[in-house]
């Protein structure tokens, strides 16, 4: 297998799937004046956690996790994934999945899947044999010569999340992955990532606008306030895993969904 | 991003460079300057030309020919096109018949206006009629469609007339397209005029220009080339500059 | 009646007057040569419009070449590439309002009467739309596959190679279609204004002495020849319809885009 000219070696003892993000800052030059989106945000990821970051519009979430997939460069601050930098994607470390699904239309499912692989220079039997498990994984076998105009919104997601999946990162980020989808598949879909997440044991960085969304998925929330965005609350979600719907309408999972809710009405 | 004004300076300085070009081209012999007469003769020539009563003439025959082709254009080509927006049966009908017309390259039936016509203002103002209106009727079918049932029903719901609805719904809606439709519909007119003109006619810009061709006047004829172009580029420009100020309110 | 039936009727309608008109002496056989006298010309003189057909068709051949080939590409170019497209593309589409054919003459002086100058003048008529049409095509294609072949770790060359130039598809084809169709208008223009070869000098030749039923038998030959061009691209973009998902465009506008593209002369 080729490596990618830009990847960055990775200390051999680093904690794989550990994410720092220290005293980062974002600040966009505008034309008559700055616009700062990120001020002076700090946090630590354990491996293998589930975290979600929820905010109102504007927050910089979406900024701060593109800065993670290593699509973009903080003005300040430093961020690590697995204890080395990430100036640049590095799927090695970082699988990426978006709103859009962002499937290649010319492509089948699993060409799809194996696109990352395929950059790579990686043999075709070893990439079929590894697209099959992702899509496997997240509950698409036998969908793999499928084109994406005849799968659902569903599905495509499912088709990005084992693309992102294929080089068996340790770290999966996720941005308003479900947006785009109608509120009943939006809940399949959760509980199918729940899934795979145990299954796999990955770290996941996801992004969201909704509350009941961030306090079903998640181990731990982060809130951000408007812009500039800062982090204004880090709770745990002490719920039981796996979560079941009843839990939706349960005490606790009011109070953390309150919680969260009187951070943003204030900071927005 | 680059300011408007840095903008248009470089493209100033494409034009001149090229205009530039040209100059030396011709001048120092590069190209032989009896095939390529230089800018500066060309544009001499052009002032030169512009002054003469027989290129007055031959320009107002050719603005009279166009001005009738669109006055007859473009009134049955508005109602066919609105019929066609308008009517769901017709529009069935008659849309794959249009855009089988419009498929199909339209100056090879000029020989057949000449037969019919045989060779004068006639010709050349029903070969114009003939290269506009399909793209009348296109345009304001799109135009038509183009306003948001919505509005419509808004309207409706207030209890306007038909008459109203017309000037204060379509009308206003649909102003910027028709401009522009106006604008590509007076480019095609020009172009089958114009070829007519060349191809058989005794009169009219288009047939000088072809005259200087066969008789290998270079410089009346690059003038006459660069004459057209600016007077139609000129008239495109002033039509868009009318259809952003009223355009400013379009998504 | 249903519109499909109507639509047929009028067709196979005018079909029967074409024939019927002029053989009861309504219109005049000059005006109008009846259908069967026309494909009854056609017929006897074939092996003379199929030399015409070959000398325009390698003369539309070459040219597309030159238009699409370099129309795709440098739409291409300046499409993708934010500076020059701003700074050029209102320009180019400012030269479409003028009406190339003024250009054929200059052609003519220079190049002569033979397939030379056909060539070159249709190669630049088709040139400029399948530009500007790439041109917008290009900025269709969905930035949001850019973003993800990047977060993949795609470098420039593989995005380009793996994810534009197979979105782009599309917009090639169409631009292929508006090009072809307009350097097949432009050879035909410039065969009839002057040539010595070719469907169009064939039409216009018979249309000096008059010879109705030939004229349009000639005319028949180009609109099969326009006709079957736009066929056979259709077809290969129906093939390729997978592609189209990657764009914005929709078949509708892209129909009244493309005839807004070609002059109808």
């Amino acid at each position: 297998m080729q490596p990618l000219a830009n990847v960055t070696p990775l200390k051999p003892a680093a904690r794989a799937g550990a994410i720092e993000v220290k005293n980062v800052g974002q600040v966009f030059r505008g034309r008559s004046q700055d616009v700062v989106a990120l001020d002076d945000v700090s946090l630590e990821i354990k491996p293998g956690r589930f975290v979600v970051l929820v905010g109102p519009s504007g927050c910089g979430k979406s900024t701060l996790l593109m800065m993670m997939a290593g699509l973009r460069q903080q003005t300040s601050g430093t961020i690590t994934i697995s204890g080395a930098p990430i100036p640049q994607p590095d799927p090695d470390r970082v699988g990426v999945v978006f709103q859009e699904a962002s499937l290649f239309p010319w492509l089948t499912a699993e060409d799809n899947v194996e696109f990352p692989l395929a950059l790579r220079g990686v043999p075709k039997a070893e990439r079929r044999a590894k697209a099959q498990d992702a899509l496997k994984l997240v509950g698409l076998d036998g969908f793999g010569k499928r084109h994406p105009h005849e799968l659902s919104g569903g599905m495509k997601q499912r088709v990005s999340i084992a693309r992102g999946l294929v080089q068996d990162p340790p770290v999966l980020l996720m941005d308003e992955p479900f947006a785009a989808l109608d509120e009943q598949t939006r809940m399949t879909m959760g509980d199918e990532l729940l899934r795979i997440w145990a299954a796999t044991g990955k770290t996941v960085v996801f992004v969201t606008h909704s509350l009941t969304e961030a306090v079903y998925l998640a181990d731990e929330v982060i809130v951000m306030s408007a812009r500039p965005g800062r982090i204004v609350d880090h709770l745990q979600v002490q719920l039981p895993r796996p979560r079941t719907y009843e839990m939706l309408s349960g005490d606790a999972f009011g109070a953390l969904r309150d919680r969260i809710w009187r951070h943003i009405r204030k900071s927005a | 991003m680059q300011s408007t004004l840095a903008i248009n300076l470089a493209r100033i300085a494409i034009i001149v460079a090229i205009l530039a070009l040209w100059e030396v081209l011709s001048r120092t012999g590069i190209v032989n300057p009896r095939l390529l007469p230089s800018a500066s003769d060309t544009f001499v020539t052009l002032g030169d030309l512009l002054q003469r009563a027989s290129v007055q003439k031959d320009l107002m025959v050719t603005a009279t020919e166009v001005l009738a082709a669109f006055a007859l254009a473009v009134p049955f080509g508005a109602l066919i096109g609105f019929l066609v927006a308008e009517n769901r049966y017709f529009a069935d009908v008659a849309k794959p018949l249009l855009f089988f017309a419009f498929s199909i390259p339209k100056s090879i039936f000029l020989p057949m206006f000449i037969l019919v016509f045989g060779v004068g203002f006639a010709q050349k103002v029903g070969f114009g009629f003939f290269s506009t209106i399909f793209i009348v009727i296109m345009s304001t079918t799109t135009a038509v469609e183009s306003v948001k049932v919505e509005h419509l029903t808004v309207a409706r719901s207030y209890g306007a007339t038909p008459w109203q609805t017309a000037f204060r719904v379509y009308l206003p809606s649909m102003l910027p397209v028709l401009l522009e439709a106006l604008r590509i519909s007076m480019i095609f007119n020009l172009t089958g005029v114009i070829l007519a003109e060349m191809y058989a006619s005794r009169d009219g810009i288009g047939h000088q220009i072809a005259t200087w061709g066969e008789n290998f006047q270079m410089k009346q004829l690059l003038a006459g080339v660069v004459m057209v172009a600016a007077i139609a580029m000129t008239f495109n420009e002033l039509v868009r500059w009318v259809e952003t100020r009223c355009s400013h309110w379009r998504t | 009646m249903s519109a499909k039936t109507l639509r047929y009727s009028i067709v196979i309608g005018l079909i029967a007057l074409w024939e019927l008109l002029p053989r009861i002496g309504l219109i005049p056989e000059l005006f109008l040569p009846s259908l069967s006298s026309t494909l009854l010309a056609g017929w006897t003189d074939a092996p003379e419009y199929g030399h015409a057909l070959a000398v325009t068709l390698y003369e539309v051949v070459v040219s597309m070449a030159f238009a699409c080939g370099g129309g795709i590409l440098l739409g291409a170019i300046v499409g993708s590439l934010p500076r020059p497209r701003v700074l050029i593309m209102p320009m180019v589409s400012s030269l479409y309002a003028v009406p190339l054919v003024i250009l054929y003459p200059v052609f003519t002086v220079w190049l002569g009467i033979g397939s030379e100058s056909k060539i070159a003048f249709a190669s630049i008529y088709g040139f400029l739309p399948t530009m500007l049409a790439t041109a917008a095509g290009i900025q269709t294609i969905d930035p949001q596959l850019l973003l993800a072949a990047r977060s993949m770790g795609a470098t420039l060359s593989q995005r380009l190679v793996r994810v534009i130039i197979p979105a782009a598809i599309p917009t090639v084809l169409s631009g292929l279609r508006v090009g072809g169709a307009l350097v097949i208008v432009g050879v035909v223009v410039s065969e009839m204004l002057i040539s010595s070869a070719g469907i169009g000098y064939l039409i216009s030749r018979y249309r000096t002495i008059l010879d109705s039923p030939h004229v349009f038998a000639g005319v028949l030959l180009v609109l099969f020849l326009a006709i079957a061009f736009n066929a056979a691209i259709r077809w290969i973009e129906r093939k390729a319809a997978i592609w189209q998902t990657g764009t914005r465009a929709g078949q509708a506008n892209d129909e009244v885009a493309s005839g807004a593209m070609q002059p109808a002369t």
